[in-house]
């Protein structure tokens, strides 16, 4: 597989310890990559210096083999941009500017404009300073969608998003990487990625701490288990049990994370009674808050 | 508000108001020995013709008193026509802090910061009081020494009174302005219904002065409440209660405004207009010309070039009114009766050109820091990035600013020789069509000379690129006005973009001059092209 992103030893450093370090990363074509990171950990910077709007300090990136710096007007032919939040366009309609920033690519697919904004429910006859935050946000979204291109850049594209365009918004980038296409998408909200992404990247700090596959996420999951205990607590036995961890007695209640299956956890309550036992997954969130942790 | 904040939103009206202000005065009250004599006969033969001149302008400005001084002329020239130029500057200033700062999400992020409405209120009036106060007293300061260069020291105690009444009235402007900001939706609604409540008032008054029937509520205007000042002329009076009036005027205005900024709703004016029940559009806008390179620039802006295009005109046709009446006024002054004999060519000539090219270069000079303004505003509110996340180089982002700026300029131009070609003869002044043309030509390399030092500012450092560009226009306006009157050296005088673009309607084309402007072109915007290449944007 051919790889639609590559990023070696990328740098942009603002000094005083901001900025992005080193990032060797690879985006292949059809995948859809979610980067996650809290704000200010350079997922925008990132995301900046591949539309080539910043230069980047060191290193290089490439988007279909092409260099982001000194080939970015190549580039955004097969890119749709998406950026962290769109400039004011003041009195110009919705429409107006599909048309002002596509006539710049040099053609609009009027069928898809139509397409993009019923699905989104756009009213594309508004001024853009009557847009709320979330109508500005799909209207970012269709004018990174409506030429269809081969990779889409999107930085926190569900911002501002009500939750049934979010799931518009899902079945769009579904569509796109079934036609072929490939989504680098940048996100503080682990639960869009869940939805969407194939593989994510965790960045904290400018530096890339993680990069797996949802696959791999999905191995790293875990159970909180919380057990109400009608008489002593068998903390040693569970402390010694495989796959469990952190565990925490509070009384009769003890608290522990269960990895790879309960079976060693089962075993070493077995012969106590239990008044109470719930066991939940964790959201992508805990993973990721957890995975920070460390 | 953080003070830094507020002098960035009021930065272009401070730049603008200070260097003309400051300077407008300083050259008038300096410059009063040279064009009125420096014996006491020539000035009174000086002041004689000024007041027949006055007669004539008094719809305009108040009859002059004492003009044979140069605190009279001070008072005449500098202050009469402050007059409007303040109160223009209060009433936009407003509406931009009402409206404008709306429009940008600023007043909805402030208020939920929990600042109250009356306090944001408050807090802007008062930073621009305090603003407006600063400008008025450099403005005077600039006065009283530009009559000590002269050699004729001013009252102090005059020239406070007129800059109280000059504060006055823009505070009393800024009022209205806020007034009026909100009942209305828009910036542009609101500034123009401003400016026509402004322009009636200043009827009022100019009625009022210039014919035998009082107008009715002429007491009501603004204009009337600070004409009623006269301070800085010798002999001349300081109306302290109209002074308060005005002050009153503005404080009403506040109350009134504050009432109504507590009430409405944040994005809309008190008078709302029930949108029409419109079908719901999924479409791209299908105007050809919003697609076309440079078309779209220009078909965005067709309203803001359309006006700029109107001014020029309009211009045009006060200048061409104007020839004859300066020709008699030379002609009946003796100082500068001598500079009509020393002129090549026809007198009503030579005046259209001298007289049309000055306001011409100053309009275009203008228009091109206004763009640069807002190339810098692009990069900084994301539009640029926009722009560049289609595939378009950077160079074809300032090749489109530079030829979209061409385009407006040239039309600019082109209409407002069309209007002084069609009423010249009329008047009885003869233009020759081909140095018209020429002239007329000239003006575009002028414009594009700024505009190519600003591509280069605004490329490089955006943030400061109005503040020195605007210096550098100030400087070199400076220069070509002050040379001549010093006379310094040939050199100095060409360091002036002004005087680089000659004076092509009554002698042959300075083609040394054109050359320069034109290496700057080339030199500004390729410089500029390179470093907003290697440039982070909006970094």
């Amino acid at each position: 597989m051919t790889s639609a992103i590559v990023m070696h030893g990328l740098t942009k450093d603002y000094g005083s310890g901001h900025g992005l370090f080193d990032l060797d990363l690879e985006v292949a074509e059809g995948e859809v990559f979610g980067f996650l990171g809290p704000n200010g950990a350079g997922k925008t910077t990132t995301i900046r210096l591949l539309m080539g709007v910043i230069h980047a300090s060191a290193g290089a990136a490439a988007v279909f083999g092409l260099d982001c710096d000194r080939e970015s007007v190549a580039v955004k032919r097969e890119v749709g941009y998406l950026p962290g939040e769109l400039p004011q366009f003041g009195g110009m309609r919705g429409s107006e500017v599909v048309s002002y920033l596509g006539g710049m690519r040099g053609g609009i697919d009027r069928s898809r404009v139509k397409e993009l904004s019923e699905r989104l429910e756009l009213d594309l006859g508004r001024r853009f300073r009557e847009y709320s935050r979330g109508n500005k946000q799909k209207l970012g979204l269709v004018l990174a969608f409506m030429h269809s291109p081969r990779l889409l850049i999107l930085d926190e594209p569900t911002s501002g998003l009500d939750p049934l365009n979010q799931q518009t918004f899902q079945r769009l980038v579904g569509e796109a990487t079934a036609a072929g296409g490939t989504v680098f998408l940048s996100s503080h909200v682990l639960s869009e990625v869940e939805e969407t992404c194939s593989r994510v990247g965790i960045i904290r700090e400018g530096r890339l701490v993680s990069d797996m596959t949802m696959d791999k996420v999905h191995e790293l999951r875990f159970h909180e288990v919380v057990i109400e205990f009608g008489g002593d607590v068998p903390d040693a036995a569970v402390r010694r049990a495989a796959g469990v961890a952190d565990v925490s007695v509070e009384g009769s209640r003890l608290t522990c994370t269960v990895h790879d299956g309960f079976d060693g956890l089962l075993s070493a309550i077995s012969g106590s009674r239990v008044v109470d036992m719930v066991s939940r997954e964790p959201s992508l969130e805990s993973i990721f808050l957890s995975y920070y942790r460390t | 508000m953080p003070p830094r904040l507020l002098l960035r939103l009021h930065r272009i009206g401070l730049i603008a108001m200070s260097y003309f202000g400051i300077f407008y005065v300083l050259v008038n009250s300096a410059a009063f020995p040279l064009i009125a004599g420096k014996t006491r006969a020539s000035q009174e033969a000086f002041g004689h013709s000024i007041t027949v001149l006055g007669a004539t302008f008094s719809w305009l400005l108040p009859t002059p008193v004492r003009p044979d001084t140069s605190a009279g002329y001070l008072q005449w020239r500098g202050y009469g026509f402050f007059a409007i130029l303040f109160a223009a500057w209060g009433l936009f200033s407003a509406c931009g802090a009402v409206r404008r700062d709306e429009d940008r999400g600023l007043v909805e992020s402030w208020l939920s910061s929990g600042i109250s409405r009356l306090r944001l209120l408050i807090t802007r009036s008062l930073f621009f009081a305090v603003l407006s106060a600063e400008i008025v007293t450099l403005t005077g300061a600039a006065g009283w020494l530009g009559c000590l260069i002269a050699g004729t020291p001013l009252d102090v105690a005059g020239l406070v009174g007129e800059s109280a009444a000059l504060w006055a009235l823009t505070i009393a402007s800024f009022g209205l302005g806020l007034l009026v900001s909100q009942l209305v939706s828009d910036f542009r609604t609101a500034a123009s219904a401003g400016s026509a409540l402004l322009v009636l008032m200043f009827l009022l008054d100019s009625i009022g002065r210039s014919s035998v029937h009082r107008a009715p509520f002429t007491d009501l205007s603004v204009f009337f409440l600070f004409n009623q000042s006269n301070a800085v002329a010798p002999g001349g009076t300081f109306a302290a209660l109209a002074t308060i009036v005005l002050v009153v005027v503005g404080a009403a205005a506040f109350v009134m405004a504050s009432l109504g900024f507590v009430r409405r709703d944040i994005g809309n004016g008190l008078i709302r207009t029930r949108p029409g029940r419109m079908a719901e559009v999924h479409d791209a806008s299908a105007n050809p010309l919003l697609r076309l390179p440079i078309v779209r620039g220009l078909w965005i802006r067709r309203l803001g070039s359309l006006s700029w295009t109107a001014g020029m005109a309009v211009t045009a046709v006060s200048v061409v009114l104007l020839v004859n009446i300066t020709a008699t006024f030379f002609a009946s002054t003796p100082t500068l009766s001598p500079y009509l004999r020393g002129l090549p060519g026809d007198v009503h000539t030579v005046l259209l050109a001298l007289i049309w090219l000055s306001f011409a270069q100053a309009l275009v000079a203008i228009f091109a820091i206004t763009c640069v303004s807002r190339w810098s505003a692009d990069d900084s509110s994301g539009v640029l990035e926009m722009q560049l996340a289609e595939p378009l180089p950077r160079w074809g982002v300032l090749t489109e600013r530079a030829v979209e700026l061409t385009v407006t300029v040239t039309l600019m131009s082109f209409v407002a020789m069309a209007v002084i070609l069609a009423l010249a003869p009329a008047e009885g002044i003869s233009v020759d069509v081909g140095r018209m043309l020429s002239s007329t030509a000239l003006l575009v390399p002028f414009a594009l000379t700024f505009a190519a030092v600003g591509a280069l500012l605004a490329g490089w450092r955006p943030r400061v690129a109005v503040v020195t560009l605007s210096t550098i226009a100030v400087i070199s306006y400076l220069v070509f006005e002050l040379g001549p009157l010093f006379k310094w050296p040939v050199w100095a005088d060409n360091l002036s973009v002004f005087q680089l673009y000659g004076t092509p309607l009554i002698t042959p084309v300075f083609v040394g001059g054109l050359v320069a402007m034109l290496a700057i072109v080339v030199v500004g915007f390729g410089s500029a092209g390179v470093v907003l290449a290697r440039r982070d944007v909006a970094a």
